[in-house]
């Protein structure tokens, strides 16, 4: 390993400004990606600032939604009640997500951070823009079985690889972020994530040295029909090859509000908004939800290896959308 | 004791952290070596920049084929990788070795090497390669042919003529390859995960020009090999190298990254299988053609003709293999070597072919089953087919299935049942053994002594019973000492021989030490004394004997396995086409059964890594570049917990002495035969849907 400095941070603005100070200096929460990335070589940071003992860490109700703290677990996160009764799909996509474990030290604010797990980034070895701006894509010629069909670039093409962000890009989340110079501002999330252009090396729109606070959830009446949907290759610990957050709130049969993302299938996770619109008034029928699927799935454009996630993907928006319906049962 | 469900002796050690693995072992002054890997799949090295790797703080010794000792690469380790040229013949060989005071420092200094290579062209994409392959010069892979399988082909009513794929996998045991090299002199201790204890220790001598005497396998424990720990590999004898040129012990341990790309795989192999059948369902052909890769510079074909030799009566036949050399590392023995892989192709074109003659899989099966070995001609020792199919279905509910596919449905998942058979050659190897008695005042201890090995599956616990009853002592009486080539020689834990090799050895030592003891006694006696009484009535206070025990003689005039039944029950969601495996069951005819219960544990292992094979598993190749782009547990999917429901066994009770004295047929590699058959099988009754390319993910059932 390379050698680094390690400190823990004990207020957030000395968090920050150190972080900020040094260019290769980054925050470490649970550290369950980050540490991998520097076993492999792929995370070179020469400072770490440890912010785990911030006090961060609560989920409480604020603004009649409820606010999950950055540092809070993954864990504590899925079970908390708040998030249970009111947030189910929440819950659901973080408890598909990862494995017990990871989810016990996994943090909020590091879940939305979690780099891809495209193995060409992962691999030093490999060509990628991603790690080393420049080099190429490895991906986009290789095996790209896991990669994106949606909005990627001849420069990347690799995929958001977590559950938690496509249910909180779907319940239209905002992201709470503490600034070099003491402030507080706010991402909507569909702001939060970018997709690669010609920057792939920039997964967000974070500035290098700030620091998510908390993620705040505003009300919805979204808890009696909402289903995350995952598709992957084995029961757990398996990154999507597709999934699906989807909520609705319907009056008698006619939707009156819904929300689609989907993960595994781009650079962020991605809202279906023209499965949303479409949706929009329609009375809630499988036939609707396979038009509507039709419709989104109709502007993907997949790679050599990654074909069937044009069709997964029509399928699983249908099937998730009905399961919502079903009041989120599996 | 023997044929009692005995919870292993070593369990304590295990669950409390105590058994000694390879890197276990606390040595003082121990240096950590790091290996670095090629990152072309094809070339050589123009030139290797090691100055800054050298320089970094706490290194010792930076080790390439520039200043690696001579070494003889034909001395038995398997995939080359010695660093005995700049020549580069698959992606991630081993190009050089650091040594340092701590495992971080060796890391970091590993990637400061800078490398120079010259890329020539690589072959690595099976796909565009496999029309070059030949075959082989091994004489067991020659093409065996019986009858005239064209023109029954021709005549056929009925037929299969299908190509069935299975990818490489990988055996990625729990415990990595790890070795701990210490040297006193010429005298080279080697603490190394070793399914062959002496297999490893002749390797080893032999790759690094020492007397075999001069080296030493320390192997305890082993977490695992599934093969790969069957021959030794590059990261064994440079974990030595290392060593000498430090004058320090030193500890190397893969990664699991590395590992994809060390220690072997099983490859793929594309079978073209050929089945034709008369309307009464009676075979009257089968072809079963195998195309497959190796390594550049050695060969390994997987027999996955095995199964299709001994399974079915049919006139005419043929096995043929054919291999392309290219730049992937040496494939190599994993779990159920040929049979597993093979028994996919056969066992779902059985299923096939049932279903176009609309007769049920068991039947259809049943109404081929042969009354000798069609392969040889020999008489089978005992073959237990049908009763694994029979009392299979019975425990599994199989008349619940239903003929037709998607004729069972609960809500969004099709419900499917699968039936395939499997199975594995017995044999016994040659294993010495020591027995040693020691007597104070009444209590009797017992001491036995070999070179075997423990994957993990119960040796310790199976030799302890077995010497128990011939001795006549509790358990707890009996010391098992193994894992050590000091010890007299034995055969290794690999391809199902260890259980009865080991346990006829050492049956065979009590059996000797008795009659010793009656000898020594100078007695006649009624009825016969256990060895145990013998010591007190004697009054003799330590007694030992050793056996050189061999098979019996006839053993060769038989046709001797295991064979199996296995029954899956799966549900497919019918919009993502995600498969869950609700039940498996596994029928097994293996002979005498030691411990069931260690038994138990051997077959559902067998059939957890059959369902990841089925459904999860595959080493996917970059076809360009070469490299593995799965590279850890989060890629290469071995079955989770989730994965897995519910796992039943049944042993068919089997008295065959043919094999081996004890009855032994061995029960490590036939738990994996068959299993994924039976869930590709159960697929296609859910879904209609019949897959040939394993692993069976959801894109393929969309």
């Amino acid at each position: 390993m390379r050698p680094f400095k390690y400190t823990r941070a004990s207020d957030a603005m000395n968090a920050v400004s150190t972080v900020s100070a040094t260019t290769s200096a980054k925050f470490l929460a649970g550290g369950t990606n980050l540490l991998d990335l520097m076993k492999e070589d792929v995370e070179r940071p020469t400072e770490l600032v440890d912010v785990t003992k911030l006090n961060f860490a609560q989920i409480k109700a604020a603004n009649g939604g409820v606010s999950i703290g950055a540092t809070a677990k993954n864990t504590d996160t899925a079970n908390h009640p708040l998030i249970r009764q009111n947030y189910p799909l929440l819950t659901q996509a973080i408890l598909a997500s990862a494995s017990g474990q990871i989810r016990n030290m996994a943090t909020n604010g590091g879940n939305l951070n979690q780099r891809t797990r495209c193995s060409y980034f992962y691999d030093v070895a490999m060509p990628c823009n991603k790690r080393t701006p420049g080099t190429g894509c490895g991906a986009l010629d290789g095996v790209n079985r896991n990669h994106a069909i949606f909005g990627w670039s001849e420069k990347c093409v690799a995929t958001y690889p977590g559950d938690m962000a496509v249910a909180l890009a779907a319940l239209e989340a905002t992201v709470k972020v503490q600034t070099k110079d003491g402030t507080e501002r706010t991402i909507a999330f569909a702001d939060y994530h970018r997709l690669p252009g010609d920057a792939p090396e920039k997964d967000n729109n974070l500035n290098h040295g700030e620091l998510i606070t908390s993620i705040e959830l505003p009300k919805n009446n979204f808890a009696d029909k909402s289903y995350y949907l995952k598709v992957r290759e084995r029961a757990s610990y398996a990154f999507a090859l597709v999934s699906v957050a989807a909520a609705l709130e319907t009056k008698g049969n006619v939707i009156e509000n819904v929300r689609l993302a989907l993960g595994g299938v781009a650079h962020k996770p991605w809202r279906a908004l023209e499965a949303e619109k479409f949706l929009k008034g329609k009375a809630a029928t499988e036939v609707n939800f396979k038009l509507a699927a039709e419709m989104e799935m109709k502007t993907a454009k997949p790679l050599e290896y990654n074909k069937f996630k044009v069709e997964l993907g029509r399928r699983a928006i249908a099937r998730a959308l009905m399961q919502a319906m079903n009041g989120g049962k599996a | 004791m023997v044929g009692e469900a005995v919870s292993r002796i070593d369990g304590l050690l295990k669950v409390t952290g105590t058994a000694a693995y390879a890197t276990d072992y606390a040595i003082k002054n121990t240096a950590h070596a790091v290996i670095f890997k090629s990152a072309i799949a094809a070339g050589k090295i123009l030139d290797i920049d090691t100055g800054a790797a050298e320089k970094a703080a706490g290194v010792l010794a930076v080790i390439t084929h520039k200043n690696a000792p001579k070494l003889n690469e034909k001395g038995g380790i398997r995939g080359g990788a010695l660093l005995q040229s700049p020549n580069i013949e698959f992606h991630g060989q081993h190009i050089g070795v650091v040594v340092a005071e701590t495992f971080e420092q060796a890391r970091y200094a590993a990637r400061l090497v800078k490398v120079n290579y010259q890329k020539t062209d690589a072959k690595v994409d099976f796909e565009k390669h496999e029309k070059e392959a030949v075959m082989s010069k091994e004489k067991d892979k020659a093409d065996a042919v019986r009858g005239d399988v064209e023109a029954a082909f021709q005549n056929a009513e009925f037929k299969v003529d299908e190509i069935y794929d299975t990818p490489i996998e990988h055996h990625q045991p729990m415990e990595p390859h790890a070795t701990i090299a210490v040297w006193e002199g010429e005298k080279l201790t080697l603490y190394n995960g070793s399914q062959i204890v002496n297999g490893a220790q002749t390797a080893a001598a032999a790759t690094l020009n020492l007397k075999p005497e001069n080296v030493r396998i320390i192997t305890p424990h082993i977490g695992g090999g599934f093969g790969s720990k069957g021959g030794q590999w590059a990261n064994l004898i440079l974990t030595a190298v290392a060593a000498k040129a430090v004058n320090r012990p030193v500890k190397l341990a893969l990664t699991r990254q590395q590992m994809f790309n060390s220690v072997g795989l099983r490859q793929r192999n594309r079978q073209h299988l050929r089945l034709a059948a008369t309307k009464d369902g009676k075979l009257t052909a089968l072809a079963h053609e195998t195309t497959t890769h190796t390594a550049t510079t050695g060969e390994y074909i997987e027999p996955c003709g095995d199964c299709s030799k001994v399974m079915y009566d049919v006139p005419n036949s043929l096995i043929s293999y054919r291999v392309v050399p290219m730049n992937i590392i040496l494939p190599t023995y994993t779990r159920g070597p040929g049979k597993s892989t093979g028994s996919f192709a056969l066992e779902s074109a059985m299923d096939e072919l049932a279903y176009q003659l609309k007769i049920d899989p068991i039947e259809f099966r049943l109404k081929n089953e042969p009354a000798k070995d069609p392969s040889s001609g020999k008489p089978w020792s005992s073959r237990k087919t049908v009763e694994c199919l029979k009392e299979g279905a019975k425990a599994f509910g199989w008349e619940k299935r239903k003929l037709e596919p998607r004729s069972n449905r609960q809500g969004n998942y099709l419900i499917g049942y699968g039936v395939a058979c499997g199975t594995y050659p017995a044999r016994q190897r040659n294993t010495s053994a020591i027995v040693k008695l020691t007597r104070n005042g009444s209590d009797i201890n017992a001491s036995i002594e070999l070179a075997a090995s423990d994957l993990g599956t119960g040796t310790h616990t199976i030799l302890a019973q077995t010497a128990a009853d011939a001795l006549g002592l509790p358990m707890n009486k009996i010391g098992v000492k193994i894992g050590d080539s000091a010890l007299p020689p034995a055969a290794g834990s690999v391809g199902s021989v260890g259980a009865a090799s080991f346990a006829n050895a050492v049956n065979d030592a009590c059996e000797k030490i008795t009659d010793e003891l009656i000898a020594k006694s100078g007695k006649q006696f009624f009825v016969r004394p256990t060895a145990a009484q013998l010591m007190i009535s004697e009054n003799t206070s330590e007694f030992q004997t050793r056996v050189d025990a061999k098979p019996p003689t006839d053993a060769d005039k038989f046709s001797a396995h295991s064979f199996n039944a296995n029954f899956a029950e799966v549900r497919v969601n019918d919009a993502t086409g995600m498969v869950r495996v609700n039940r498996f069951l596994a029928a097994t005819g293996a002979g005498k059964i030691l411990n069931p219960k260690t038994a138990h544990s051997q077959i559902i292992g067998g059939g957890i890594w059959g369902i990841g094979m089925a459904l999860t598993e595959e080493s996917t190749l970059d076809p360009r570049r070469g490299n593995f782009v799965t590279r850890s547990f989060a890629d290469y999917h071995v079955p989770s917990n989730l994965d897995i429901g519910a796992m039943e066994t049944i042993f068919i009770n089997e008295d065959d002495k043919i094999p081996n004295k004890l009855g032994v047929k061995g029960i490590g590699e036939v738990g994996i035969v068959g299993v994924a058959a039976a869930i590709a099988n159960a697929v296609f009754n859910a879904t209609g849907k019949r897959i040939r390319e394993l692993p069976i993910t959801p894109d393929k059932l969309l």
